[in-house]
């Protein structure tokens, strides 16, 4: 495992037990992500891409997802041993949530609780994950269990306030020092007058000011991946733009390694270093983010990247890719992009596509950048092979 | 703050709510006999009783005879109650307070129970404590609340004799002192342990049989709640903070259940007084049901009348105290009318 | 270059198919829901035990012989009184004046029927009446016709229908009439709401700018959306009334003797103390299996039609 290389997924493969059967969200997908950098997940809604996002963290509830298969390896600084979350105890996983590896979610308005202040949420990390120098900055050495439980917020009405009765000074203290923490985050991520909002409540706030919130909750303990799922999509265009600079920014700052959830291509131009596409389940490609977009290799990408409108295309014109995404219930094993694909070619009806690296740093899954004689199909049933002379209208 | 204009507003529609109540309850008293049976006093000469037809204007028009009929109710003129031999203000107090107690208890065991089953239920969905909980709630409020009670009486009175019938053994009752009117607190502000015992021993039952209707709404409630509140985002997210799955529930999930269970609760309560009518019956305990309920079979309007009264204004006036508690658990709510 | 491949031609899905009449996708929806409905065991049994009652309803005088004068009063087996289950040709055993169980069970499903039906039906037409003048007309109308909801709502309605009742004087018919009084402002309540919410929406400003009277507009876009929470109340309260009316019956506000069965059970109890379990027991069972069943129909009607409410 290359030494800069953070998080590395292997082969991750989630199905879900619907009703109607198992189906299979996620398709021995693997990628990896370096320290620092951004790598972009994107690909169109139900593709799977949340469902590996939340893996990363083991948030995919487990009935009734199940993790069929492949590992994802997290190398903190410490350890030695790159660690595998989903064979991770319980108690390691919640160790890395919100301290190593964060999350950023899509709804700000559905991702805060309603019922807590912001510095009440804020508080909550610091207070799992920081607890030690939380106490230290209190000027308390000894961290009894009933001072933890105070700080947690745990215990119920009754004790927190006889709890604070007996030790006011204690508590007073704790409090302050969580506080300062809590302000200090909310300033990290310019939100103006951080100790009015750490008071409000969500329902307070407007849409761009809650996400800079759950930024600023997410970075709160510096981990070194943060995952955003589709941020800005909730919000207005203009707030977009303030909420990805906030980000390249912080990124620039910490150092933090970003999996960048999209639906949107436009969007992952300004932010990424490296680009994936997913489709149906499946890493159609992989690279680096400019490369791809400029010179598509999966037909997929391709059409994406047509029906991406420019100044240039006449009226008339938008062009969309045929035919919808297929339902994964027992799906058959075969190329999943087929009944869209401009190329297929009868080999793509009974093989999956495997990984191929057609060029350096490239990945791509498609037939079409795979011999017959590698696939084992006869050669008049593959697609048309890819000729680097191609290029994309 | 619109939770305080909002808060306002309902105090000041509680009095004319219960202006509507008690014109329907004038209604009804028109409807049978002689209006001034609700005054009269078996022993009184024909003399009296025309004194009494004049003094509250029996001749005159209804609208008129409401007036005289409400200021006599809001100076505390109840009429006489033939089934106490008395004026209806001098018992209901402590009929009353003998029925709040009850009530009281069982809407205890109902929320505690209700929430503690709901919660399980909804987190665990679809399980075993899931089917079991819901099983519950169906029963519950499907199970006629005097039935129930006669069921329980079997085991408990009849052969294990565990819970004795009634609020309290005379001779214990009497030899305390009572500031508040509720058994148990008054035994435990006397410091005298046998008489708080007693008190226990007689309400244990009731209670369980009063709450048992309550707690299946409320468990119903809690539980398609707490669903919902599980599957939020904000949950998610919580988790994803690397927060104790225990903490997730309690501080988050939970947290909002409880918004829509509160009015469920305040509801209940409702349940609880008509309820308490069948049980105090079955369990001879001397509270505003059986109050009542000798009041029926002895056409004695004037209990009647009283018991609606005040039974609307408790129950609404709880109503309210749940509305308070409802603002309190919603920071979001937007008050409307 | 982006030739058109399309792999599979997707069949045309019968909800939305132009060519059938909306009548007939109506029934289709209809039927659709109902086997949806089905498909929970729990309903399922609900719906038998609503049938059984149903036949033995209305079968009663076959099933057991009805009594001269008065079907609604037990045969007095003087010669066997308190008789415990299956003795004496007794099959759940006799009271204490010789008034046969099951007797009382099968025609009390009569006057449980007759009282249900009844109450609800009146309180259905009554409640939406009200609510829909309330919520279509507005204002005024609407402020004062809800002030009285809400002052019928501050009293709960076993205590209404009590005094109502009591006033009235001990008679099944008084009991019946109670609970219509009382019962009727859940539905208005509801339909007024739904009406505000359906006269929000979109589809109904489209009707209007359509030109469509508000008769019109009320019949096809406002009444059948409101009509699902109104079923499912009607069918819960099926069960709630028949408890509540039971509960009147039991404290003695029907007439002596009834074979209503919360007058059975309280005919029974005081039998109980000498062991007589049967009388009140059977009663019982029977109000609860009643309202067990409209509760597990109710239920499940309200999860397949109310999406919001939480499903499986």
């Amino acid at each position: 495992m290359a030494h800069d290389a953070l998080l590395r997924v292997e082969g991750l493969t989630v199905d879900f037990q619907t009703s109607r059967g198992l189906a299979r969200a996620v398709d021995d997908v693997s990628f990896s992500i370096k320290r620092g950098e951004t790598l972009a997940l994107a690909g169109e809604t139900g593709c799977g891409k949340s469902v590996t996002a939340r893996s990363i963290l083991r948030l995919v509830p487990q009935p009734p997802g199940i993790y069929s298969a492949g590992s994802i390896y997290f190398q903190g600084i410490e350890e030695s041993e790159p660690l595998d979350v989903l064979e991770a105890s319980e108690h390691q996983v919640r160790a890395l949530r919100g301290d190593r590896i964060a999350m950023v979610f899509q709804d700000p308005s559905k991702a805060l609780n309603p019922a807590l202040t912001i510095g009440r949420q804020l508080g909550e990390v610091f207070a799992e994950h920081r607890e030690a120098s939380v106490f230290e900055s209190a000027g308390l050495g000894t961290r009894s269990r009933g001072a933890s439980r105070y700080l947690r917020h745990r215990g119920g009405l009754v004790r927190r306030t006889a709890y604070r009765f007996t030790h006011p000074s204690a508590t007073k203290r704790l409090t302050e020092a969580l506080d300062e923490r809590v302000l200090q985050a909310l300033a990290d991520t310019g939100v103006p007058n951080p100790r009015k909002v750490m008071t409000s409540y969500p329902h307070e706030l407007s849409g761009g000011m809650k996400q800079r919130v759950m930024i600023a909750q997410a970075l709160a303990c510096d981990p070194d991946l943060l995952i955003a799922d589709e941020p800005t999509t909730a919000l207005d265009v203009t707030i977009q733009a303030r909420i990805l600079d906030l980000l390249s920014e912080l990124q620039e700052r910490k150092g933090t390694a970003i999996l960048y959830i999209t639906h949107d291509l436009s969007l992952v131009r300004q932010i990424a270093d490296r680009l994936a596409v997913m489709y149906a389940g499946r890493i159609a490609e992989i690279g680096d983010c400019r490369d791809v977009l400029s010179a598509p290799l999966h037909p997929y990408t391709q059409g994406l990247m047509n029906a991406i409108p420019r100044a240039e295309t006449k009226r008339g014109e938008l062009a969309a890719i045929p035919g919808t995404v297929p339902v994964l219930i027992d799906a058959p094993r075969q190329c999943h992009f087929v009944s869209r694909c401009a190329w297929a070619g009868k080999a793509c009806t009974t093989h999956i596509p495997g990984e191929s690296h057609p060029l350096p740093d490239r990945l791509v899954s498609c037939l079409r950048f795979e011999s017959a004689a590698a696939v084992g199909a006869a050669p008049g049933d593959m697609p048309q092979q890819y000729a680097s002379a191609e290029v994309t209208t | 703050m619109q939770v305080r204009q909002y808060l306002i507003r309902r105090l000041m529609l509680l009095p004319l709510i219960m202006l509507g109540v008690s014109i329907i309850v004038f209604t009804l008293t028109r409807f049978t006999g002689s209006p001034v049976g609700i005054y009269a006093t078996p022993n009184m000469t024909p003399d009296e009783v025309a004194a009494l037809e004049a003094r509250y204007r029996l001749d005159e028009p209804i609208p008129v005879q409401y007036a005289y009929w409400l200021g006599g109710v809001l100076r505390g003129d109840l009429g006489w109650s033939g089934v106490s031999v008395a004026p209806v203000t001098e018992v209901i107090g402590l009929k009353m307070t003998a029925t709040l107690e009850l009530a009281l208890a069982a809407a205890l065991i109902a929320i505690l129970g209700g929430i503690a089953l709901g919660t399980i239920a909804g987190v665990r969905r679809n399980r075993g404590p899931d089917h079991a909980a819901r099983f519950f709630a169906i029963a519950g409020a499907s199970t006629p609340t005097f039935w129930f009670g006669l069921l329980l009486l079997i085991p408990f009175y009849l052969w294990l004799d565990w819970f004795p019938l009634g609020r309290s053994t005379p001779e214990i009752f009497d030899s305390i002192t009572h500031p508040t009117g509720l058994y148990t607190l008054d035994s435990l502000l006397n410091g005298n342990v046998s008489a708080f015992w007693d008190a226990i021993r007689h309400l244990i039952l009731p209670a369980v049989v009063l709450a048992f209707g309550a707690m299946a709404i409320i468990v119903r409630m809690m539980r398609s709640s707490m669903v919902e509140t599980m599957s939020e985002e904000y949950v998610d997210a919580a988790r994803a903070k690397g927060l104790p799955e225990r903490e997730v529930v309690k501080k988050h999930a939970r947290r909002n259940a409880f918004v829509p269970t509160a009015t469920v609760i305040g509801l209940s309560f409702g349940f609880l007084l008509q309820g308490a009518v069948a049980v105090e019956l079955i369990f001879r305990w001397p509270g505003l049901g059986s109050w009542v309920t000798s009041a029926i079979l002895s056409g004695d309007q004037a209990t009647i009348m009283a018991y609606v009264l005040v039974t609307a204004l408790i129950f609404m006036l709880v109503n309210l105290a749940v509305d308070i508690a409802y603002a309190y658990l919603d920071r979001r709510v937007v008050l409307g009318g | 270059m982006t030739a058109v491949m399309d792999g599979q031609s997707s069949s045309i899905d019968p909800n939305t198919d132009p060519r059938r009449s909306a009548s007939s996708v109506r029934w289709a929806r209809r039927l659709e829901v109902f086997r949806e409905v089905l498909r929970n065991p729990l309903t399922v049994i609900g719906f038998v035990i609503i049938i059984l009652f149903l036949l033995m309803a209305i079968f009663a005088p076959l099933l057991v012989g009805a009594n001269e004068p008065d079907p609604y009063q037990s045969p007095r087996d003087w010669a066997n009184i308190d008789v415990p289950p299956g003795e004496a040709g007794h099959v759940l055993g006799t009271d204490s004046t010789g008034g046969d169980v099951l007797y009382g069970i099968v025609w009390g499903s009569r006057l449980s029927l007759q009282l249900s039906l009844t109450v609800v039906i009146s309180t259905l037409v009554i409640g939406t009446i009200v609510g829909s003048v309330a919520a279509m007309r507005g204002g005024r109308v609407d402020n004062f016709l809800m002030r009285i909801v809400d002052v019928f709502l501050a009293i709960p309605e076993l205590i209404f229908a009590l005094a109502i009742a009591a006033v009235l004087g001990p008679s099944f018919r008084n009991i019946i009439l109670a609970l219509a009084v009382v019962f009727w402002v859940k539905y208005a309540r509801i339909i007024r709401g739904e009406i505000i919410r359906v006269k929000q929406t979109d589809y109904v400003a489209a009707a209007k700018v359509v030109g469509d009277s508000t008769w019109n507009v009320y019949r096809k876009d406002v009444l059948p959306n409101a009509i699902t929470p109104m079923v499912v109340q009607a069918t819960l309260d099926m069960g709630n009334v028949v408890l509540i009316g039971a509960a009147l019956s039991y404290i003695g506000l029907a007439q002596a003797g009834l074979t209503e069965w919360g007058a059975m059970v309280s005919a029974g109890q005081s039998g109980i103390l000498a062991g007589q379990w049967w009388v009140s027991t059977f009663a019982g069972l029977a109000i609860l299996l009643w309202a067990l069943a409209f509760n597990l129909v109710g239920d499940g009607l309200r999860d397949v039609l109310d999406p919001k409410t939480e499903g499986r």
